[in-house]
């Protein structure tokens, strides 16, 4: 495969194996969402991640190293865009939101699951720092998923957004069309060796055993 | 070629229906069944089975159908087709059906005036007037001014909060904001004040800038009030009684929105226009008359009803319904490899339906039900297919295969077969093309009818209405009860009673509404249709197909065009397995004072085979009514002279006393 064509955009293609295809027209992620100056986040521990008791909330749990270490991306989306836009989507269904920590694995199932326990509606989003991110359920085996995005090079703002969006419409027991997945063949010999650097590095910050924490979110 | 006379006949009754083919083993005691012989000893049932028809029924496609289905029978009861002593294959009432479906209706919006497709998640609450000014415009508007801020994709939503608290500091009264992506409630959520906003306008920048206009949303599960009563939008605008008058049809439209913009201009208009569909010409035995297409179902059919026995139906040449007959009269042609002009078009049903169609000039891509009329088409088709079926089929299975008996005529033979059940009576044949009624008086005269229209149009309307792209979904949403998941434990069902799981299920069927299949299986359907929704388009499909047409059917058969004169109805064919629609029909008749129930042939094969057993019925009894003879091998040489002797087998509409004739043996024998 040829290496000089990093030059081009990830291009999209309709997925062949993953998820229902995608219907929606893919340009909705091109408008640039905010192009306005960096916002920062700041996360702060609050605390033991408590079990919720609303019915209308999702849980967005975060792999260890989440705004830690890891200030964006594999793709260089900000990790401060990556949760606001999450936390939007959300917002904007009238769901509420708590963010928590995992600790004790960088296993995006894991992490997710953990997360998915601790929601009041059984409903979670499970990110990793490099951007892979997957819906959850309580109710289902730790290994499944309700929607996965496997390919964190081609998450941008608006997936983001959309994933959000389609968490709160599960919490409140609605039937969201999947997010559309996008596939770039090219995304694997391009990025796997860095998504390999990452996981390694995101591993270093695991704590085994150490219990999720509730974390306080302040972008600005 | 026949037995040997010592031996039990092995004979196979074979019906060839619009989506299965079915077929029936007896064996026959050895001296039975030939011209002037005994008198007829009762079959001895050996089994039945079913397959799917290969093709268009009547054709010479069916033959892989047959076979299969043939096949499927005799091992069921461990027999071989050397064993097969004949063949005996209906008359397969020629008659095929097509249908079309046209929209008669269009909205079309002119000069942007109306947002109107309901965001699932506006913004704010309540109602706000002011002159329409775009996002980068905000900070010129002057002070005291009321302003409907127009916001692009491009906006980041705190951005545009920003931008609305800081124009409202400067005094200027911002009264509502349209809005391209679904931001709405992050926008209202970051203002001091609330402030209604409709979003997810797929087409912002068409909205006219600086011009009159009101936002509204109302509050959750209720539908805004204003802008959807054609004197608040007066009240709003100021509009005298001939504006007033002009500007009706958009609040109309808005009627039963959760949120809308109207912005007014100059000569804006929403207009529900009528599309001339053209004139549907029906052409009956005394009369002729023609009806437009776009007046709707009940008038096409009021009409039929007056030029009753229908001999033709054409389409003025150039216009939807034109295009449409010639349509069905071409595919028809081609099947039977008939000359389109001699094709007939002998019933037709029309049927009023919806289809989501998206608004002409709309800005948010809105889509409306549009009224559309749904053409079921029946054709009756020359008697030569069937003829070459014939041949096909003995040369592929080397048995005589024998045409006989009007399918009505078999149809109550079979359905006689049913327990509790005696002449006089009718039957209702719900297929999958047409729906088929016959009734049988003391004297064994019949009368029989077949009306276009059946489970294949209910599919359609399905479909359409729903806006499926698959047919198979249709198709499953038509055959299983639904219902919803509700957690990955607890499934709702239609009926409103829950079932719970001890195992999760699986993933993607979480929160979808689902098809509940005969073996529990649970499959999502593809739509965010809800349950109720879903349910009502099925159930108001089926009513408006089968209930009509089992009524029409029967009102053709009875006793001087008197249902109530009926006493006893047996429902047969694939569509009677329906989980619903033989009550419906039952509760539609209940009415008129008929017993009906589906029917149960040889008292276990259901509301199935009734034509098959027939067929076999008939032959036992020593009068095949057979015309026709194929022997393998020996092309159409078989065929009898006795082709066209039976007059008025071929007769349209319903032919009493037909059986009377075609129940004289004339089969010859090579």
């Amino acid at each position: 495969m040829s290496t000089t064509d990093s030059a081009g955009a990830p291009t999209t293609t309709p997925t062949p194996a993953t998820t229902p295809t995608p219907s929606a027209e893919p340009s909705a992620a091109s408008g640039p969402v905010a192009a306005a100056p960096e916002r920062t986040l700041e996360l702060t521990e609050k605390g033991p991640a408590e079990q919720g008791t609303r019915s209308d909330e999702v849980v967005i749990a975060l792999s260890p190293a989440f705004g830690d270490f890891f200030r964006k991306t594999i793709v260089d989306l900000p990790l401060a865009e990556v949760l606001r836009q999450t936390l939007a989507g959300i917002e904007e269904q009238g769901v509420s939101a708590r963010v928590i920590r995992f600790f004790a694995g960088a296993d995006l199932a894991r992490i997710a699951h953990a997360g998915a326990k601790l929601s009041g509606s059984g409903v979670s989003i499970g990110i990793l720092s490099r951007g892979t991110t997957m819906i959850h359920q309580r109710d289902l085996p730790r290994l499944s998923n309700l929607e996965l995005f496997p390919q964190a090079p081609l998450l941008d703002a608006e997936a983001f957004r959309a994933i959000g969006r389609n968490a709160a419409g599960y919490a409140k027991g609605e039937a969201p069309e999947p997010v559309p997945t996008r596939n770039d063949f090219m995304a694997r010999p391009r990025y796997q060796a860095k998504a390999a650097v990452l996981h390694i590095k995101e591993t270093e910050f695991v704590q085994p055993g150490r219990a999720p924490v509730e974390l306080d979110v302040r972008i600005a | 070629m026949s037995a040997s006379p010592e031996r039990p006949r092995l004979v196979v009754g074979v019906d060839v229906g619009n989506s299965t083919t079915e077929s029936c083993v007896a064996e026959l005691p050895a001296s039975t069944g030939a011209v002037g012989g005994p008198p007829a000893t009762d079959p001895r049932w050996l089994g039945g089975h079913l397959a799917r028809t290969s093709g268009v029924k009547g054709t010479s496609q069916n033959v892989a159908g047959i076979v299969q289905s043939v096949r499927g029978a005799l091992e069921g009861c461990g027999r071989a087709l050397e064993d097969v002593d004949v063949l005996l294959l209906n008359e397969a009432t020629p008659v095929i059906s097509g249908m079309a479906m046209e929209t008669i209706t269009e909205t079309i919006i002119t000069e942007s005036t109306m947002i109107g497709h309901d965001p699932s998640t506006p913004g704010g609450e309540g109602l706000g007037v002011g002159r329409t000014v775009g996002y980068d415009a905000l900070g010129e508007v002057p002070e005291g001014d009321a302003a409907i801020v127009v916001i692009p994709r491009e906006v980041d939503f705190e951005d545009a909060a920003a931008a609305i608290e800081a124009a409202r500091a400067r005094g200027v009264e911002v009264r509502g904001a349209v809005v391209q992506r679904d931001d709405a409630r992050l926008i209202a959520n970051r203002l001091s004040a609330p402030l209604p906003i409709v979003d997810e306008v797929a087409f912002v920048d068409r909205v006219p800038l600086g011009m009159d206009a009101a936002v509204e949303v109302a509050a959750p599960g209720r539908t805004i009030s204003t802008l959807s009563n054609t004197y608040g939008l007066a009240t709003i605008f100021g509009l005298d009684p001939e504006e007033t008058r002009l500007i009706a049809p958009v609040s109309r439209a808005l009627i039963g929105n959760r949120s809308a913009v109207v912005v007014r201009t100059p000569s804006g208009d929403i207009t529900a226009r009528r599309i001339p569909a053209g004139a549907l010409e029906l052409i009956g035995e005394r009369t002729r008359r023609s009806v437009d297409v776009d007046a709707g179902a009940e008038e096409i059919m009021r009409v039929l009803r007056a030029v009753r026995p229908l001999q033709d139906a054409t389409g003025a040449a150039g216009t939807n319904v034109g295009g449409m007959l010639a349509g069905v009269r071409d595919t028809m042609a081609a099947l039977t490899e008939d000359d389109p002009g001699d094709v007939r078009i002998r019933d037709i049903l029309a049927v009023d339906t919806s289809v989501p169609q998206e608004v002409r000039g709309g800005l948010a891509g809105e889509f409306r039900l549009e009224n559309a009329v749904a053409l079921a088409a029946m054709v009756r088709t020359g008697r030569t297919a069937m003829e070459r079926l014939a041949v096909a089929l003995a040369d592929e299975t080397g048995c005589r295969v024998v045409i006989g008996g009007i399918e009505a005529d078999m149809a109550i033979r079979g359905a006689l077969t049913t327990p509790g059940t005696d002449r006089p009576l009718a039957v209702l044949d719900l297929g999958g093309g047409s729906t088929d009624a016959a009734l049988a008086d003391r004297e064994g005269r019949i009368a029989t009818v077949h009306v276009s229209g059946a489970g294949d149009l209910v599919t359609k309307l399905i479909q359409s209405e729903l806006g499926l792209e698959d047919r198979d979904v249709a198709e499953q949403i038509k055959r299983l009860p639904l219902a919803k998941v509700e957690s990955l434990f607890q499934l709702r069902l239609e009926d409103g009673s829950v079932t719970f799981f001890d195992e999760a299920l699986p993933a993607e069927v979480f929160a979808r509404v689902v098809t509940l299949g005969d073996d529990g299986r649970l499959t999502p359907i593809p739509t965010r249709a809800s349950l109720d929704a879903i349910r009502r388009v099925r159930r108001e499909a089926k009513r408006r197909v089968f209930v009509v047409n089992a009524l029409r059917a029967l009102e053709q058969v009875a006793p001087d065009g008197a249902i109530r004169r009926l006493d006893f109805v047996v429902l047969l064919g694939g569509s009677s397995l329906d989980f619903e629609i033989p009550e419906m029909i039952a509760e539609a008749t209940a009415e008129f004072g008929i017993v009906c129930g589906t029917g149960n042939v040889r008292g276990v094969a259901g509301p199935r085979n009734a034509v098959a057993t027939g067929l076999v019925a008939r032959h036992a009894e020593g009068e095949d009514g057979a015309t026709e003879i194929a022997e393998p091998g020996n092309d159409a040489q078989g065929t009898r002279p006795g082709d066209d002797a039976r007059p008025g087998h071929d007769a349209e509409g319903p032919h009493r006393g037909d059986a009377g004739v075609a129940g004289a043996p004339t089969e010859v024998r090579s």
